[in-house]
């Protein structure tokens, strides 16, 4: 096998650029999954503890049902229910088929949508851990609903919330390896084909263990230095 | 015609925590230079109606006014025009917590600077100066770039001092401020407390502390389950009280002193 690890090369008959952007493809939906997922998760949080019954009941319902389906079926329900829907709508608006949704847009919906919901359950805890005198200072100022969430919640909930943060990103990773079945060409998908077409599976397969792990443990330094700087002023004595 | 109209003014207010109701109907009224004290009991309803102010308890009726801004909230609930009232209200009160409520992921001048930069949208470079300024009176210049956890209790009330001057605010309101510290540290915001009252701040305090009160504030109002029990100079509430409550309750403090 060693003799064969000129496939993983940048040479003539080397898979290493399209490895690398696969790679860098599996970064690309996990962050804009990620991200969608923060979003939503916060908008969850503020949806449950708005005091509002309405959107309390919204937002503990899509937390029900996201953390009740398997992963894989969400994303399939966006991916071709997806396109079934886009070409309802389509043909509804009178433009001409075939209609299509991309591998990249249904697997970043989908698992963003996932995420939100574990990562709401992340942020309401680091909601609830903000002293509420804290809040009441930043009220008794004047600042609006936006400033008091910029200026006093946000910071201050992050801090707890980093670790769990960091946890709910390294699942968006290994989630997005289901992406692959739309076809999208990100790390799992192309590891297949490479491993397909040479018929060096072990070989490629651990490459593709090798690329989640450098994503992963890089991140976890990313998490581990967020960390760090957010907790000055809690240490006591770090300044 | 400003100049007439009080600085806080308080009518008819009535608050209900359930079916508890806590205050009764209560007026006063804090012209611009008054130090008045709110002594009493726990559970007299001082400290309810001192967060009434700035609504960070919404009165079930009654109205504030702080300068020409007034609010007449209903049933506990504020509309959205009284909303910015109350901002407009909060910018232009000081208010200093029992338990110091600074924001511990900003340094000391970041707490002080905070309101008049974000909220007041002032000058950047004016707001430090000023600050730094305010830090110079509390003590605590050379705590600048401190952390909030890294201050003693008194020298975090301190901060929370320079952090409510540091509005200009038409009034100082102080709830029970030294009671979260160890006896020690008492002292030396109590200090700061006189310093701003002989300065003809107007302030309104929530304290325990009798001997300051009877000292620095020029009025002095005993509530007793929810009203107004005796309201006077500080002479006259200390010295010679109309109400057999009243004096009870000061002799039961001075007593145990």
């Amino acid at each position: 096998m060693t003799s064969e690890l000129y496939l993983l090369g940048f040479g003539p008959e080397g898979w290493g650029p399209v490895l690398a952007r696969a790679g860098l493809m599996t970064l690309a939906v996990s962050l804009s999954a990620f991200l969608l997922g923060t979003v939503l998760g916060t908008l969850t949080v503020w949806g449950r503890v708005s005091g509002n019954p309405v959107t309390r009941r919204i937002a503990e319902t899509y937390v029900v049902v996201l953390r009740g389906i398997p992963d894989l079926l969400v994303i399939f329900l966006f991916y071709f229910g997806g396109r079934q829907v886009v070409s309802l709508v389509g043909t509804a608006l009178g433009f001409e088929g075939p209609f299509d949704i991309s591998g990249f847009v249904a697997g970043m919906l989908a698992i963003g949508l996932i995420s939100g919901a574990g990562q709401s359950e992340v942020l309401r805890g680091a909601y609830q851990a903000v002293p509420k005198g804290t809040l009441e200072a930043g009220r008794v100022v004047g600042m609006s609903r936006w400033q008091l969430f910029r200026r006093v919640t946000a910071p201050q909930a992050m801090v707890t919330a980093i670790p769990g943060m960091g946890n709910q990103w390294q699942s968006v990773i290994k989630e997005s390896a289901l992406v692959s079945v739309t076809g999208l060409v990100e790390t799992m998908r192309q590891v297949s084909i490479a491993a397909g077409t040479t018929q060096e599976h072990f070989l490629f397969y651990t490459a593709a263990a090798v690329i989640y792990l450098i994503i992963t443990t890089l991140s976890d330094q990313v998490f581990r230095m967020l960390e760090r700087r957010s907790m000055a002023g809690y240490a006591g004595g770090s300044h | 015609m400003t100049n007439n109209l009080p600085a806080v003014s308080v009518k008819g207010l009535h608050k209900s925590f359930g079916s508890h109701e806590v205050l009764k109907g209560i007026d006063l009224a804090a012209h611009d230079g008054d130090v008045i004290s709110l002594i009493g009991a726990s559970g007299s309803g001082k400290s309810t109606l001192l967060r009434c102010i700035p609504m960070l308890e919404i009165p079930n009726s009654g109205s504030i006014s702080v300068g020409e801004a007034h609010i007449t909230p209903r049933d506990g609930k504020l509309s959205r025009a009284d909303e910015r009232t109350a901002r407009a209200i909060r910018r232009d009160l000081g208010f200093v917590f029992q338990n110091f409520n600074l924001w511990p992921h900003r340094t000391v001048l970041q707490n002080v600077v905070e309101a008049p930069m974000i909220v007041q949208r002032r000058n950047k470079a004016e707001c430090r100066d000023e600050a730094m300024a305010l830090l110079e009176k509390v003590g605590l210049s050379d705590k600048a770039d401190a952390w909030p956890n890294q201050l003693s209790g008194g020298q975090q009330q301190r901060v929370a001092i320079a952090r409510a001057l540091a509005q200009k605010p038409r009034a100082l309101l102080f709830d029970e401020p030294t009671s979260a510290l160890d006896p020690e540290l008492v002292g030396e915001v109590l200090k700061v407390m006189r310093d701003l009252a002989d300065e003809g701040r107007t302030m309104i305090i929530v304290t325990h502390e009798m001997g300051f009160a009877r000292e620095v504030s020029s009025r002095t109002i005993f509530l007793h389950q929810g009203l107004v029990e005796e309201d006077g100079t500080p002479e006259q509430v200390f010295g010679n009280a109309h109400s057999e409550r009243c004096r009870a309750f000061l002799s039961g403090y001075f007593d145990r002193a």
